[in-house]
């Protein structure tokens, strides 16, 4: 092998970049005239895109492609059904809301006996006195009649005095509404998981 | 010929009048309320008839039986249009309601049953309904209120036939409160998402990365909004494009308020919550997020560089339920898991 190809495996795969390993005494070196430009290097440092004449600053590339993504949706067109695949299409359809009114219904359902049992359990307490007996004769009485246990409202309620004052006690505690408008706790206010937490409670937390 | 006729055409005439009274004479009413409904009901149902026989089958020319036809059909991609305006209820041309396919209000879905959701019907109702209950005794009759409208009191000649005063405390009728029943739960309508871009006036990137951002916090297509006139103490001028709104509907709303509740409150530092002067006394609901605060929403955590970060927006979210008043709005986002603080107006 000749020596100089031997010199050649000890070349250093990448060129140096700094210039400072070149003697004081290179030409490559800039002249240190006062006169001239203060540039620093012989060579645009910037990238060929910028250099083109006519193309001015492009800008944030991340605000070029957010206006090209606003403006090309990727929404497809409106279906174009024929004859038999919109017929297929309806039905499936009117199944669908059938089915959801069906659910709508069971919910309403659900919440209409929830509020007739809570409205007979507050009728029943109204007309209690202090022996578990119901008042005689207490419902379908209007305002003001005697024997008419309990009161009416969350106003009426706070009022009674009298022989009446055990009649519809329990009742007047149900309808005292202290504390209801001030919220919801936070810790309570939480939406429904598919699994309970790793660890169930946290124990530590304070408000 | 003519009395073949004439014979025939009496018989028939005849047929007719008879037909009623030998219809009323078998006993029409067979089936009784004791008796069985069921056995009313046909036991075979044209499902279970049998495929039509080999010789119907290759008889069958599809080509020839439409041909024969005297009107055609329309073409096969013929979709119906509905009008594109509405002309009144005396217009020949109605609308199609809109659950209909067909109709250009249609939206199709819902295509997913949200957390929020479930939570709302199992729990929330439940729970609200239980503790706003106010119960009314059979036979009690609701006291008579005084006139909302009032009515010109006085000597004036000028006042006959004159419209009816305004309420008291307002100049606007304030919506009415129903009585508490299972129908009458405040729910969830939709959210309004809304930024302010002032430097949008100036370079429109703003205005574009405060839209890309909201529509993907929402799923919402988002509406521009341009300034209607100038005011120099907030930098507007007349015309020009200021500010963004996201209107959610539906199922996107309480996917929303799921993330926003689940994932963004509760990773601001120092929150006291949504001041308790807000709302409208109409059942709406109005807060704002910080800048720093949108971009906790996990769709622009995940690739928050994409977007620049000083343009990033804040926002305002209202929410819009339908309870009449603000204490009911605020026990319903209360329930929800958003709290409030400070004076509470109602």
């Amino acid at each position: 092998m000749p020596p100089s190809r031997c010199l050649f495996t000890f070349r250093p795969t990448f060129r140096p970049t700094a210039t400072s390993q070149l003697p004081p005494t290179c030409l490559l070196r800039k002249p240190c005239t006062p006169t001239s430009t203060p540039q620093t290097a012989s060579f645009s440092s910037s990238s060929q895109l910028f250099a083109r004449k006519g193309k001015g600053d492009k800008g944030d590339p991340r605000i070029t492609s957010i206006r090209y993504h606003l403006s090309h949706a990727l929404t497809p067109r409106p279906l174009r059904l024929s004859r038999l695949r919109a017929l297929r299409h309806w039905t499936i359809h009117r199944a669908w809301q059938l089915h959801r009114n069906k659910q709508r219904a069971a919910a309403e359902l659900t919440l209409e006996k929830q509020y007739a049992s809570m409205r007979a359990a507050c009728e029943a307490l109204r007309l209690i006195d202090e022996n578990g007996l119901t008042v005689p004769g207490g419902s379908g009485l209007s305002v003001g009649e005697e024997g008419y246990g309990g009161g009416v409202g969350v106003n009426e309620a706070k009022g009674v005095k009298g022989e009446g004052r055990n009649v519809g006690r329990l009742y007047r505690a149900a309808m005292d509404k202290t504390g209801v408008w001030d919220g919801v706790p936070i810790e309570y206010a939480r939406c429904q998981t598919d699994f309970p937490a790793r660890e169930g409670w946290n124990h530590g937390w304070t408000r | 010929m003519a009395l073949r006729e004439l014979r025939s055409k009496t018989v028939s005439a005849l047929w007719r009048d008879l037909r009623p009274c030998a219809s009323s004479a078998r006993p029409n009413g067979l089936r009784h309320a004791s008796s069985n409904p069921l056995d009313d009901l046909e036991s075979s149902s044209s499902l279970s008839t049998p495929p039509p026989s080999n010789d119907i089958i290759k008889s069958w020319d599809p080509v020839v039986r439409t041909r024969s036809r005297k009107i055609q059909l329309p073409p096969s991609r013929y979709q119906f249009r509905s009008p594109k305006f509405y002309r009144g209820p005396l217009h020949p041309h109605q609308p199609p309601p809109p659950s209909d396919p067909s109709s250009r209000l249609f939206q199709p879905g819902p295509f997913s049953l949200p957390r929020l959701e479930q939570t709302y019907e199992s729990t929330i109702a439940p729970d609200l309904l239980t503790m706003t209950y106010a119960h009314t005794p059979p036979g009690w009759v609701k006291p008579p209120k005084a006139q909302r409208l009032r009515e010109w009191v006085g000597d004036s000649p000028y006042f006959k036939n004159r419209p009816l005063r305004g309420p008291r405390g307002g100049a606007h009728l304030r919506l009415l409160t129903p009585p508490r029943n299972f129908r009458t739960i405040p729910k969830l309508t939709g959210v309004t998402v809304h930024s302010m871009v002032p430097a949008a006036q100036d370079d429109s990137a703003y205005m574009h990365v405060a839209g890309m951002i909201l529509q993907a916090i929402t799923n919402v297509r988002v509406t521009t909004h341009r300034a209607r006139k100038s005011v120099a103490s907030w930098g507007l001028r007349d015309k020009k494009f200021v500010s963004v709104t996201a209107k959610l509907e539906r199922e996107d709303v309480y996917h929303f308020l799921g993330k926003l509740v689940d994932v963004v409150l509760p990773r601001i530092k120092e929150w006291k919550g949504v001041k308790g002067t807000s709302g409208d006394s109409s059942g709406n609901i109005t807060f704002g997020l910080e800048p720093d605060v949108v971009a906790f929403f996990p769709e622009i955590e995940v690739n928050y560089d994409v977007y620049p970060p000083k343009m990033i927006p804040g926002c305002h979210i209202t929410i819009h339920s339908t309870a009449t008043n603000d204490r009911d709005a605020r026990l319903l986002l209360q329930s929800i898991g958003i709290p409030f603080y400070g004076k509470m107006v109602n």
